[in-house]
């Protein structure tokens, strides 16, 4: 049987010295490359919409108003008690309570799963009123930039799945799931609400 | 010493609900609105980043670099917002 576990905390060691900049971080070095390139990416998608919302104000403004903005508030309160649940399995590893980590991993895991039915529900709304990513320049943008964000949610449920299975650091999965938490609180105030 | 989770996670779920209720009505000045739902996302946002990944006690360049991040869309999602009014104006 496998056990959780947890690297050594950055605020109390520097588990890879070598690693330059990229020492001191919390989880694998090379998951903070990879949240990197990912910030940067669902950077330049929310510049990309804030742009696009400039130029076209009332497109955008008929295109919110024809969202769910309760179903993205839902998803919202979803996905941060699922990064909670992450956050307290990092704290029970660190107290050397695997089984209680392991519960609260296949919590968050589950509650990434809600997520992704919520937002499937969503489209199935959205494609059953006749609106698709080709629709308009609005519903290009929300399929794409919401679109992208679930593949991410995917990745960060079959990532905390794999860790736990394999017995790799905790922390290098649950930092990616924030990551995930972290672009979603930013997308649905600018996606469904702002403006 | 580490923020309990507990204590994070209420804030961010009464921070949600604001947003939600701020967010959800029709208001009279959108702009307002606005700038309210991006600036409870900031705060949201913020705590994520501190507690939750944990940046609070990591190297100032790392909890520099994703809080510019943070400020950085949230703000350019706001100044995006206004830029219409501002042309009608």
């Amino acid at each position: 049987m496998t056990q959780l576990h947890v690297e050594e905390h950055a605020a109390t060691a520097l588990p890879e010295a070598g690693w330059g900049p990229l020492a001191g971080l919390p989880g694998h070095p090379m998951m903070w490359v990879l949240i990197a390139s990912e910030l940067a990416v669902f950077g330049a998608l929310i510049v990309a919409f804030g742009i696009a919302g400039a130029l076209e104000p009332d497109l955008f403004a008929a295109g919110r108003a024809r969202l769910d903005p309760l179903l993205g508030g839902i998803n919202t309160l979803v996905l941060v008690t699922s990064g909670f649940l992450a956050a307290m399995a990092v704290a029970a590893a660190d107290a050397g309570r695997g089984r209680t980590a392991r519960l609260h991993v296949a919590g968050a895991i589950l509650l990434g799963g809600l997520f992704v039915v919520v937002k499937l529900v969503e489209y199935q709304a959205k494609f059953a009123a006749g609106i698709g990513i080709e629709t308009d320049s609005f519903f290009t943008l929300y399929f794409l930039v919401t679109g992208f964000h679930l593949l991410h949610v995917v990745l960060g449920m079959v990532i905390l799945a794999a860790i736990t299975v394999t017995d790799a650091d905790l922390r290098t999965g649950t930092t990616f799931w924030h990551m995930v938490d972290l672009v979603w609180v930013v997308l649905y105030p600018l996606v469904y609400l702002a403006g | 010493m580490r923020p309990s989770p507990v204590r994070t996670w209420l804030i961010l779920v009464v921070l949600t609900l604001a947003t939600m209720a701020v967010g959800l009505p029709a208001t009279a000045a959108p702009w307002l609105a606005g700038l309210v739902v991006l600036a409870l996302a900031l705060a949201k946002g913020r705590l994520i980043v501190l507690d939750f990944l944990e940046l609070r006690h990591a190297p100032p360049l790392w909890r520099g670099l994703v809080t510019a991040w943070l400020w950085g869309v949230t703000g350019l999602a706001f100044l995006a917002g206004l830029v219409p009014l501002l042309l009608a104006a």
